[in-house]
């Protein structure tokens, strides 16, 4: 509806204002690829007293509900392990400390048993991540800019509906489905395709799929959103100047897009990170992986400060993970939008090539 | 209808559920009627059990589950839980007895002790019985598809065997698994020789690509369903899928030896219902009432005084009651201590490579 | 204006094709859920003849619906409460223009730590904490539990939408007059609603979903449904369960739909 006044406005420089305003697409903006800066621009109300008390809430029930018993967790994770599980009393702190022992579970972690139990879960998350991206991506290209605008919100819902129920049962559906005596062998030997069940549960594959099977809405979800906010006028103006479909596609609309492929990749790769329910039910139990290994300390070892000890290093190393990509994928979003922009005609993106760039994980 | 309008409505419409659902009835809420929290294994109870003698003693009972000993050890050792009724295994029942969380129980008040098998009672976890009632018992050992399998299985080996490479389940528990391995080299399941232990897990090692799952809940539904032909597991679960099926199925007790486990009922230092806690415990003493625990959990119970009165189906199957020369070759599970660490960390090697 | 050549139809079929994969996919373990609902077999994935004896047990377990209400109780007051505590912190510290708050990058860490934490370590913790205080575990402390890991969802979620939000129109407001206050109330907070209904919805649903920290905090009937259905399944895998999650599943849906229908008709609330 808005796309005939833009078509002319492509075509001259508009002063920037007109560009980052109501004319650019639905209210409410984009997801701040073509904005300046993004955000409401406007204070909290009452201004900084009123940014305070707005946050106030959050910092106590947080601080005493979160950090505190984080500082506990810190402090577990330097002492030792007791004979029987709970943590073995120090006689004289001073000592303690500076003998460094508080420092043995953070040592343990270091052990190759350990790094290579980390790297194995690192290659696992990023193999999920990865086809979360691969299927993900049609999925949410399609609804968002071919599926008819008054099914889009059902189609989307749809996305979310499985996510209602409980991931256990969703998790043993998938056994149900894939056992010898399950679903799939059952059609599959009733169809005559098979002479013998197929050996699909406990295996990587079975695991695999339960883990992408978990985290797909969660990509195509942010997929989505950035997608939709895309001013289709963009991905025309490239076809106007020659551009292919497939060049659209990946000069045009990929790097658009990116700031939603990045939340999308955060909010899949850091709960992959910790899985441990899926390889245990559709894996067999056979690997173990890092959030097997943190559940087992707390579970069967009785080993808490080692496990305390893993799961902040593991919190640590995702942090600067998402810090990293932060600082990449903001400068490869401003410079890619701006790419992206200057295929379709340099005169309509001043303004988000000169914004500040968004951070990835405020697309979340 | 400005957003707001409709956003404070639905603030309001949430506000108002939990209240009436709260104002429904909820659990506990019943005020002046008596109440007993306890803390049990998942299926250790029959629920006709339980109805039975909310009616009898007016006694509300309000039932958790944990499949874990570490999981209730986690919550007495926070010492906020309030469950005047746990039902910890052997060696975990020495750890808790170590830490003081558990309460003597007062024999004076528990006349129904007499029913209690004295070969169970005065174990090394609790000397004397002094803060627990063994409750069921039972072993671990192998259920195997004897039309698959072919000959009888009387030894642990079986499991290790590459002829059934990808048909082999194991116990996802670090003691069992292993007691298994240990056996077979002719230790004791409670070794406490590091070297021992290693080889052991070298064992465990060799074995992991013929394992087609490790699994503590479904062994026998795995089983059952034909996923596996071999499976550890304990006998209770195992005594049922055999029991559908003597001609296919069969529980064994392998010649190496095998685990004997008895969980008993325990009272936490921090309990506040005891009077329905003893009342409880004195109605599980009852021999009908623990024969009707057996018939519905298929475990044997510790009570013998019950024996007579239980289905003989049940009585008679040598994979529940076993007789006395398996019994001789079962040892209890006991707490190692200090080795703990050294052995999860065997276990995480077997499992992460 | 000109149109560009008609684009070839055969990538289109196949992105269409390969959406309906996803939806299949996605719905297959949802459908067979259902489906076996019904089944009168315990086990097996043979069809037994249809029968509604599932939900009559669900219907009758006791300890099941008091699990459900558990649940429900909780979910609701932990939306309520996480979603007013993370959208004011959201407002607090959005991105307003190009000035760099103070302190926004501890906001931040502070935000995303109970989003990264592993569950485990969270529950230990809380564990603790009410340990040293002789905190009773109950539907309290499952709630507060709750609370913490949710307001980062919202804050998050809410703060995206701020972030997309256009400032001229902010700007607009207060060149025509309308004080700092007014313009919260009658442009940002109604532009800002969707993504607060969003952050909402995902704290119930991760609320309503939650195991692990949920063990390790509740205490003596405080059985929420996902710990409820865990034993279930430890117990043997029962079409019991299938109906639960299938009535679970329509309650949802329905609410959902409901809610939708409410707000359809939210200006500026697209998508």
């Amino acid at each position: 509806m808005a796309e005939s006044p833009e078509h002319e406005g492509a075509a001259a420089p508009p002063p920037r204002r007109r560009t980052a305003g109501r004319r650019s697409g639905p209210p409410g903006g984009g997801w701040g690829s073509r904005l300046p800066g993004g955000g409401w621009g406007g204070r909290p109300p009452g201004g900084g007293w009123g940014a305070l008390a707005l946050a106030l809430p959050a910092w106590l029930v947080l601080g005493v509900f979160f950090l505190l018993p984080l500082a506990l967790m810190l402090g577990v994770s330097g002492a030792e392990r007791g004979v029987y599980g709970g943590l073995r009393p120090v006689a004289d702190l001073a000592a303690y400390l500076r003998s460094g022992a508080f420092l043995a579970s953070y040592r343990q972690t270091l052990q190759a048993l350990y790094l290579g139990i980390a790297w194995r879960s690192l290659w696992m998350a990023a193999l999920t991540t990865g086809l979360c991206v691969a299927i993900g991506f049609p999925a949410a290209y399609a609804l968002a800019l071919h599926a008819p605008p008054r099914r889009k919100g059902l189609l989307l819902g749809l996305v979310v509906v499985p996510l209602w129920t409980s991931f256990l049962i969703r998790t043993y559906a998938w056994m149900f489905i894939l056992r010898s005596e399950g679903l799939l062998n059952h059609l599959l030997l009733g169809a005559g395709l098979a002479s013998r069940p197929l050996p699909m549960l406990y295996t990587g594959g079975a695991v695999i799929v339960g883990l992408v099977y978990g985290e797909l809405p969660f990509m195509i979800l942010p997929l989505y959103a950035a997608l939709e906010r895309l001013d289709r006028t963009l991905l025309e103006a490239a076809a106007d100047l020659g551009a292919g479909r497939a060049a659209v596609v990946r000069r045009v609309t990929v790097p658009l897009a990116l700031p939603g492929l990045v939340a999308g990749v955060v909010l899949v790769f850091v709960p992959s990170l910790g899985q441990f329910v899926v390889s245990d039910l559709l894996g067999g139990a056979h690997t173990m992986l890092l959030g097997n290994l943190i559940q087992n300390q707390f579970a069967v070892a009785r080993n808490q400060p080692f496990g305390a000890a893993l799961a902040f290093e593991l919190t640590a190393a995702v942090l600067l993970l998402l810090a990293a990509g932060a600082r990449l994928g903001a400068g490869r979003a401003a410079g890619a939008a701006g790419a992206g922009a200057g295929a379709a005609g340099k005169a309509a993106n001043e303004a988000s090539a000169s914004g500040q760039p968004q951070r990835s994980w405020e697309l979340l | 209808m400005t957003g707001a309008c409709i956003g404070a409505r639905i603030l309001a419409a949430l506000l108002a559920l939990p209240l009436a659902l709260a104002c429904g009835g909820g659990p506990g809420d019943a005020r002046g009627a008596r109440r007993l929290n306890v803390y049990i294994w998942t299926n250790y109870l029959p629920a006709e059990v339980v109805s039975d003698f909310q009616r009898r003693s007016g006694i509300r009972v309000e039932i958790d589950t944990y499949s874990s000993n570490e999981a209730l050890l986690e919550k007495l050792l926070s010492g906020v839980a309030d469950y005047d009724l746990v039902v910890p295994s052997d060696y975990m029942l020495q750890a808790l007895v170590a830490q003081r969380l558990l309460l003597p129980l007062d024999r004076r008040r528990l006349p129904g002790f007499a029913n209690l098998d004295p070969r169970l009672l005065d174990r090394k976890f609790d000397p004397g019985n002094r803060f627990s009632l063994p409750y069921l018992w039972g072993t671990t050992g192998i259920g195997y598809d004897r039309l698959k399998v072919g000959a009888p299985v009387d030894s642990w080996g079986a499991l290790f065997d590459p002829r059934w490479a990808g048909r082999i389940l194991m116990l996802d528990d670090m003691r069992e698994a292993f007691g298994a391995a240990l056996l077979l080299d002719g230790r004791s399941i409670n070794e406490r020789d590091p070297a021992a232990l290693r080889r052991a897990a070298a064992r465990l090692r060799a074995q992991k690509p013929l394992v087609r799952t490790y699994n503590s809940s479904e062994f026998a539904s795995l089983l059952a369903a034909g996923d596996v032909d071999l499976a550890q597991g304990w006998n209770g679960e195992l005594a049922k899928v055999v029991a559908q099926d003597r001609r296919r199925f069969a529980y064994v007790v392998p010649r190496e030896g095998g685990t004997l486990w008895i969980d008993s009922l325990a009272v936490p230092s921090t309990a506040r219902h005891l009077d329905a806690v003893y009342a409880f415990l004195a109605y599980l003493l009852e021999p009908p009432v623990a024969a009707r625990v057996v018939g519905g959990v298929r475990y044997a119970s510790a009570n013998r005084a019950a024996r007579p009165l239980v289905d003989p189906a049940i009585r008679d199957d040598p994979a529940v009651y076993p007789p006395p020369a398996v019994l001789d070759r079962c040892e209890l599970i006991e707490d190692l201590g200090t080795l703990t660490p050294l052995l999860d960390r065997l276990w995480t090697e077997v499992k992460a490579r | 204006m000109t149109h560009p050549p008609h684009p070839p139809r055969w990538p289109r079929a196949l992105l269409a094709a390969h959406t309906a994969a996803v939806y299949l996919f996605l719905y297959l373990p949802i459908a067979v859920l259902m489906a076996f609902s019904f089944n009168r077999a315990r086990q097996t994935a043979a069809w037994e003849g249809f029968t509604l004896s599932w939900y009559g047990e669900m219907l009758r377990d006791e300890r099941l619906l008091g699990a459900v209400r558990n649940s429900l109780v909780i979910a609701a007051l932990a939306t309520v409460l996480a979603t007013v505590i993370g959208t004011m912190a959201a407002l607090a510290f959005a991105p307003a223009g190009s000035r760099p708050r103070r302190g926004r990058g501890a906001t931040e860490v502070l935000l995303l730590l109970p989003v990264i934490l592993p569950e485990v370590v969270l529950g230990a913790a809380l564990l603790t904490l009410f340990g040293a205080w002789r905190l009773r575990l109950s539907l309290a402390t499952v709630l507060i539990a709750h609370v913490v890991f949710s307001i980062s969802y919202v804050a998050l979620v809410v703060r995206a939408r701020l972030a997309g939000l256009d400032p001229a129109l902010a700007e607009a407001a207060r060149d025509l007059g309308a004080g700092s206050w007014e313009v919260f109330r009658r442009i940002t907070l109604p532009l800002a609603l969707p993504g607060i209904a969003a952050g909402a919805l995902l704290v119930f649903t991760l609320s309503i979903d939650d195991y692990v920290v949920t063990s390790f905090v509740a205490g003596a009937g405080a059985t929420t449904l996902p710990l409820y259905v865990y034993s279930l399944l430890k117990a043997g895998v029962t079409p019991e369960i299938n109906a639960v999650s299938t009535a679970l599943l329509a309650v949802t849906v329905a609410l959902i739909a409901a809610a939708h229908r409410l707000l359809r008709h939210e200006p500026g609330s697209a998508g």
